[in-house]
């Protein structure tokens, strides 16, 4: 089967990556094994968050002050701010609306209050530009009753830290109490389908309306909008100001965002393999010729380029065993420390070495094999190294402006 | 890898589960139903409890469609299915009732009824037949049979083709399953006519039986590894006989044989599994080695949309049907969200199973009516019937929209070209 390019990989990077070939007409298959971190996504796409424990209010400048090493580093400086307004001018296309602009961070909610800077976050999310904002305001957490996955005491503990006045109750309605039945199954997700109902929607408005009568801003957890954009159907139905804050996962928002970027594929025609693994890669010279996956057996897989997209430790992009960290997929050079007790840092919330580990690249994004570099593979996205992504909060933006990057490179060869 | 790390193996990758949940999101059953545990819960989460004491079993257990979207979802390939379908085999206590042994026996049924088609067919249409189903027997009302014919596959093949398959000197032997047999024999005669166009005859196995899915869904799994049994001794036997594959037009049987026969009912099948295949997958492979060529009709045109089937995206195969339809000029080919129709095989002609069934496929159905395509088209019988009972459109599998493209004489030249010709097509033959 022959392809212009195959993304091996289905997370945000890969998809990025594919969603920018496809639209600009390339023939390309995306390999995807299993789902992706997206669904533990909060609903926002992040540039640079933290330097040296500090928050950064203005990304581009912290990007400046990263060591050599860090991806955003090998993508040029004029360039970054060009591929992260086609990074949201994508999204857009995609069906997503997101507020938030790239010079300058805002904050947005965690499940537990946390306050963390961002880039871009879905429109029904609450941000914040300070944390003084809510300070003064009456809020209401109106919950469902039994969904499990809001924890609205750290939430309200985290707002009253802000000076906020908050209460919290919970509704149910004729339709959330029925999935209420199932103790185990009680989801964000679960209730979310629910919801895309018309009738079911009414019914939540007309609750919510009556619990947040004299408040300034009810919050909800994000359990809304899975197939259709229905917060504004609901801030049109409820009298005061909404905002919705993102749940314990699986996350609605992320499966949002995963959901119309696999939805934008489709309507350009790119070949989808699901839930499959690539399990070999032929290499002459110094280029890749094909790859095999494990459900295709036989089958080879050919096209002028690739891209490894695979993700970290979570996805499977990196393993580890007690003594090496290798790269499964095409079995790519990988940088990690050699000695196992540098992997890690003793304290939990310290910056874990082994979260920068990855595969090698030039400043082009091609890896190596064997000590050569391969010439039509690039690797984008969490599998790359020197990025340390929830330290830094950086992850979703590395797979973003990576894949742009690549994809460029690509489509001017 | 070190050692310990590879002996940490365990029963359908069990231990492998993160309790990430990302199943849950995908499992068409917990959307609509409450009373289901969800995969998670039902199966790794269970099944710790259920080793120590089979007590934990929960029948709920059965309303499970045995889809796989699970598995499919399952960043970390544990196999949820396969671990809540083994508790089902292992623990329940049900015993199947009429009604259940009457579906699952698709091919003792199918027998009887194609004997009689025509008043089969007729009587299954009538109200009262169908009310005395729904009530008596738990069938639900609203459904529609799929009508029978009045003449099986097997006997139309002995009677009209076999003899003129004959003059091939290679060959395919062809698992054309139930459907195929006693409701549709028409896709049966559509992959003879391909397969001949291209020069291959085709073989029916020496023995077919049933293979076997409704019967490990309604309990009967003891006589699916009967099933089982033959048909991978007919299967062997066809490869013995150097066939050079085993095609069917079924993706739920395929990925019955393939997969569910080694981890279901634990039957050895590694030695004919890479040879059992979908057609499509089959005649995709041989084009693009550039051994067979298809030539289209100039003046086909069809709006198709195309809906993966369950078991089509648990195979992971998807591609060969769509990539192979895609080779038609002039079909348009659409792909449908990737969703459960809700009808799982016999599940949803249950009683109990019917309202579910339908709000399971109802954004389905709504897409389709969006897209309306002139037809839809998929790689499975059942979901066939599920979505002509709940929409306007008619179902077509690839295979049947490949044979109604072809064009059958040009095909047949290219194909059948003189081993003196061969060395000036080569550069002809790779195909776009």
């Amino acid at each position: 089967m022959k392809f212009d390019t195959i993304i091996i990989g289905g997370g945000l990077s890969g998809m990025t990556c594919a969603a920018m070939l496809a639209k600009n007409g390339q023939k390309v298959a995306l390999v995807t094994a299993g789902q992706s971190c997206l669904h533990f996504n909060s609903g926002s796409i992040e540039l640079l968050g933290f330097q040296e424990g500090k928050v950064v209010e203005r990304p581009f400048e912290g990007i400046a002050q990263l060591n050599e090493a860090h991806p955003y580093r090998k993508i040029k400086t004029e360039k970054l701010t060009v591929y992260a307004e086609e990074a949201r001018t994508l999204l857009a296309e995609a069906g997503l609306k997101m507020k938030g602009n790239a010079e300058k961070n805002h904050f947005r909610l965690s499940p537990i209050g946390t306050t963390i800077p961002a880039w871009l976050t879905l429109e029904d999310l609450i941000t914040l530009e300070t944390t003084a904002e809510l300070n003064g305001k009456k809020l209401l957490l109106a919950n469902v009753e039994g969904f499990l996955d809001w924890p609205t005491a750290y939430l309200s503990d985290s707002l009253s830290a802000m000076g906020a006045n908050v209460k919290t109750a919970s509704f149910t309605t004729e339709a959330l109490a029925f999935a209420r039945k199932s103790p185990t199954e009680m989801r964000a997700i679960n209730i979310a389908k629910y919801l895309d109902k018309a009738q079911n929607m009414a019914d939540a408005a007309r609750e919510i309306n009556r619990l947040g009568k004299g408040f300034d801003l009810v919050l909800l957890p994000a359990v809304l909008g899975l197939a259709h954009d229905n917060i504004d159907l609901l801030r049109k139905a409820v009298e005061m100001p909404i905002e919705c804050v993102a749940t314990m996962p699986p996350s609605v928002p992320g499966i949002r965002i995963e959901n119309k970027l696999r939805g934008f594929l489709g309507q350009h025609g790119a070949v989808v393999l699901n839930s499959d693994t690539v399990n070999n890669g032929f290499f002459e010279g110094d280029k890749l010729t094909a790859i095999t996956t494990e459900k295709l057996e036989e089958t080879r897989l050919e096209a002028n380029q690739y891209v490894l997209a695979t993700g970290s430790f979570l996805s499977g992009g990196l393993v580890s065993d007690y003594q090496t960290i290798t790269e499964p997929a095409l079995h790519l050079e990988v940088e990690a420390h050699e000695s196992r007790t540098q992997w890690t840092s003793e304290y939990l919330f310290d910056e874990q070495p082994y979260m920068a580990f990855g595969v090698k690249t030039t400043d082009d994004f091609h890896p190596m094999k064997d000590g050569k570099t391969v010439t039509n593979l690039y690797a984008i996205g969490s599998v790359l190294s020197g990025n340390s992504g929830i330290k830094q909060a950086t992850g979703t933006g590395v797979s973003m402006l990576t894949a742009i990057a690549v994809a460029h490179n690509i489509l001017n060869q | 890898m070190s050692e310990i790390q590879l002996k940490n193996i365990s029963r359908h990758e069990l231990e492998q589960c993160l309790k990430c949940s990302i199943c849950t999101v995908y499992c068409p059953v917990s959307a609509v139903e409450p009373k289901y545990p969800g995969p998670k819960h039902s199966g790794p989460d269970l099944m710790r409890y259920r080793i120590k004491d089979a007590a934990f079993f929960n029948e709920n257990l059965k309303m499970c469609l045995n889809c796989k979207r699970c598995e499919v979802a399952c960043p970390n390939d544990v196999k949820v299915g396969d671990i809540i379908q083994e508790a089902r085999i292992k623990y329940s206590t049900h015993t199947p009732s009429l009604r259940d042994r009457m579906l699952a026996n698709t091919d003792f049924v199918g027998t009887m009824a194609t004997m009689v088609a025509p008043v089969v067919n007729f009587s299954l249409g009538l109200k009262p037949a169908k009310t005395v189903l729904h009530t008596v027997m738990g069938i639900d009302k609203h459904r529609t049979f799929p009508s029978y014919s009045r003449q099986k596959f097997e006997t139309w093949f002995k009677k009209e083709a076999e003899e003129q398959q004959k003059q091939f000197t290679r060959f395919v032997s062809y698992f054309h399953g139930c459907y195929v047999n006693y409701n549709y024999p028409q896709l049966g005669k559509d992959l003879v006519k391909i397969m001949n166009a291209c020069n291959y005859g085709v073989h029916l196995l020496e023995k077919e039986k049933c293979c076997g899915v409704a019967l490990i869904a309604n309990g009967l799994s003891a006589q699916a590894k009967r099933q089982g049994t033959v048909n991978l001794k007919s299967m062997r036997r066809s490869i013995e006989n150097r066939d050079e594959a085993i095609v069917t037009t079924s993706s739920t049987c395929t990925f019955t044989m393939r997969d569910e026969y080694k981890h279901l009912l634990e039957l050895d099948n590694a030695d004919v599994r890479d040879s059992l295949m979908l057609a499509t997958r089959f005649l995709h492979t041989l084009i693009t080695a550039g051994k067979i060529r298809l030539a289209f009709k100039k003046d086909y045109r069809k709006k198709v949309a195309y809906h993966s089937a369950c078991h089509m995206e648990r195979l992971g195969w998807i591609v060969y049907s769509t990539e192979l339809m895609r080779m038609v000029p002039g079909l348009d080919l659409i792909m449908l969200e990737s969703q459960c129709c809700g009808i799982a095989g016999t599940y949803g002609f249950k009683k109990e199973n019917y309202e579910r069934s339908q709000q399971i496929g109802a954004t389905l159905f709504d897409h389709i009516n969006e897209v309306d395509p002139d037809c839809v088209s998929t790689d499975c019988e059942t979901c066939k019937w599920q979505i002509e009972m709940s929409t306007k459109y008619k179902v077509i599998n690839p295979i049947s929209l490949i044979a109604e493209a072809l064009d059958v004489e040009e095909t047949r030249r290219l194909n059948t070209v003189h081993e003196a010709d061969k060395p000036r097509m080569q550069g002809d033959l790779a195909m776009p």
